[in-house]
C-alpha cells in the first residue's frame, strides 16, 4: 500500500474521533479541526518512528493531547469548576439521562467540568480504549486516571439529574 | 466485598471492553447476587451508552477530511548519501564550534559559579515566556510540559526567574515536575552568563 493510500485510510478511520476528542478539549471548532490537521501531520512526518506493535489510535490521541496542552489552548473558553477532594455519594444514574438533550447542550456540560477531569472523561465515554490506553494517553498513573473518571463522572451525573437542566430540555 | 465497594467498582463499568478485567468480573459477580444493585449496574450502563451515543453523534465540519489528505506535508526524499554528507559537514562545524568555544571559555571564564537558595514557584517556562502562564491554574499544563523535557525555570519572591539544570548530561525534569506549580527551595549552582541566570539543582526542599 502506498505511502498516500495509507495516509488517507488512516485520516478516514480516526478523523472522527480525534475531532471529538479535540473539541471537548478546546470548546471550539476551528481549534478541534486545526488540532486533528496537525495531529495526522505530525503522523505523516514522524508516524514511521511508531512501533509495528504500538497502538496508532493511543499514539494519534496523545499526539493531540500533546499539541493541545503545548498550545495551552484551554483559554477557560469554558468556565470550569473544579472538584471536590472528598468522597462524593455515588448518584444513581438520571432516569432519562442525556435522552432528551443535544448533543451540543452534553458537550457544554462536560465544559463545566475541569480539564484535568474533562480528557479522561471523555476518552471513558466515547473511546474504545482501556484505562491503560487512557492512562498512556494522558501521561498519568492508572490509579489517577480511574479515580478522576469517578469523580467526574459523578459531577456529571449530578449535573444531568438537576431541575435547571430539566428547564434546558424542555426549551 | 460488600454493596458500596462493588459500586464504587462499577461506577466505571463500561461493558464488553472492560470484561477483562478480574476486579470488574469480581463486582459482576456480587452484582449478580444483590438485584438491587444489579438494578442501579443496568441503570449505569443504560446511561452511559446513552451519554456515548450523544457524544459520538458529534460530526466534524463537512470537508475536514478532504482537507487535512490534500494538504499533506510531503516528507522529503530520502537521498542516503547526501544525508550522509549533510551529517558529516554538520559533525565537522560542530566539533570546530565546541573547539572555539572551549578556547574563549578559557579566556573568559563564566561568571563564578556560586552556591545560592532560592524559595518560589517551579515553572513551566514554555507556557510562562510564551503566554505568561504559572500558578495553580496551570499546574496540570506544567506537570506535563516539565516531564516531558521542556524548560523549567524558577520563580524567585523577588519576581527574578532562573533556568533549572542538572549537571550536564543529567536532567532533573523528572523531580521538578512533580513540584510543578509549587513554591520550594532549591539550593544550587548559580552561573550567568550574558544576562541569563541557570541554577543548577542540588537539593530540592518543598515548604
Amino acid at each position: 500500500m502506498s505511502a498516500d493510500v495509507e495516509f488517507e485510510n488512516l485520516v478516514k478511520l480516526y478523523y472522527r474521533d480525534l475531532y471529538r476528542f479535540g473539541l471537548s478539549l478546546t470548546g471550539n471548532e476551528t481549534d478541534a479541526a486545526d488540532l486533528t490537521q496537525e495531529t495526522f501531520y505530525i503522523w505523516a512526518n514522524k508516524g514511521h518512528q511508531l512501533h509495528k506493535s504500538a497502538s496508532v489510535k493511543g499514539w494519534l490521541f496523545t499526539t493531540l493531547h500533546r499539541e493541545f496542552l503545548k498550545g495551552c489552548r484551554r483559554r477557560n473558553r469554558f468556565p470550569s469548576e473544579s472538584i471536590d477532594e472528598q468522597t462524593q455519594e455515588l448518584p444513581s444514574a438520571p432516569a432519562d439521562c442525556a435522552q432528551q438533550i443535544d448533543s451540543r447542550t452534553l458537550l457544554r456540560i462536560l465544559g463545566e467540568i475541569a480539564e484535568d477531569f474533562r480528557a479522561p472523561l471523555v476518552l471513558y465515554y466515547m473511546e474504545d480504549l482501556s484505562y491503560k490506553e487512557i492512562a498512556d494517553v494522558l501521561a498519568l498513573p492508572l490509579g489517577t486516571v480511574q479515580s478522576r473518571i469517578a469523580r467526574a463522572k459523578i459531577q456529571l451525573l449530578r449535573r444531568l439529574s438537576e431541575p435547571t437542566l430539566s428547564l434546558e430540555k424542555a426549551k | 466485598m460488600n454493596t458500596r465497594e462493588a459500586k464504587q467498582i462499577l461506577l466505571l463499568y463500561r461493558g464488553a471492553i472492560d470484561d477483562g478485567d478480574p476486579q470488574f468480573r469480581a463486582a459482576l459477580d456480587y452484582a449478580k447476587t444483590d438485584p438491587e444493585l444489579d438494578q442501579w449496574l443496568r441503570e449505569q450502563t443504560k446511561c452511559y451508552d446513552a451519554i456515548r451515543t450523544k457524544l459520538r453523534a458529534i460530526e466534524p465540519p463537512v470537508g475536514l477530511s478532504e482537507k487535512i489528505v490534500r494538504r499533506r506535508p510531503i516528507p522529503l526524499a530520502q537521498d542516503w548519501s547526501r544525508i550522509g554528507q549533510l551529517a558529516a559537514a554538520i559533525l565537522i562545524s560542530a566539533s570546530v564550534t565546541v573547539l572555539v568555544l572551549k578556547w574563549l571559555e578559557h579566556r573568559q571564564p563564566v561568571a563564578g559559579a556560586q552556591e545560592i537558595e532560592v524559595t518560589g514557584e517551579v515553572l513551566d517556562m514554555t507556557c510562562y515566556i510564551a503566554s505568561n502562564l504559572s500558578g495553580p491554574a496551570h499546574a496540570e499544563c506544567a506537570r506535563i510540559c516539565i516531564k516531558s523535557g521542556e524548560p523549567a525555570g524558577i520563580k524567585a519572591r523577588d519576581g527574578k526567574v532562573y533556568l533549572l539544570t542538572g549537571e550536564p548530561g543529567h536532567s532533573v525534569n523528572a523531580e521538578l515536575a512533580e513540584y510543578a506549580a509549587q513554591v520550594v527551595t532549591i539550593k544550587g549552582k548559580q552561573t550567568v552568563r550574558d544576562g541569563f541566570v541557570q541554577l543548577q539543582v542540588e537539593e530540592i526542599r518543598k515548604l
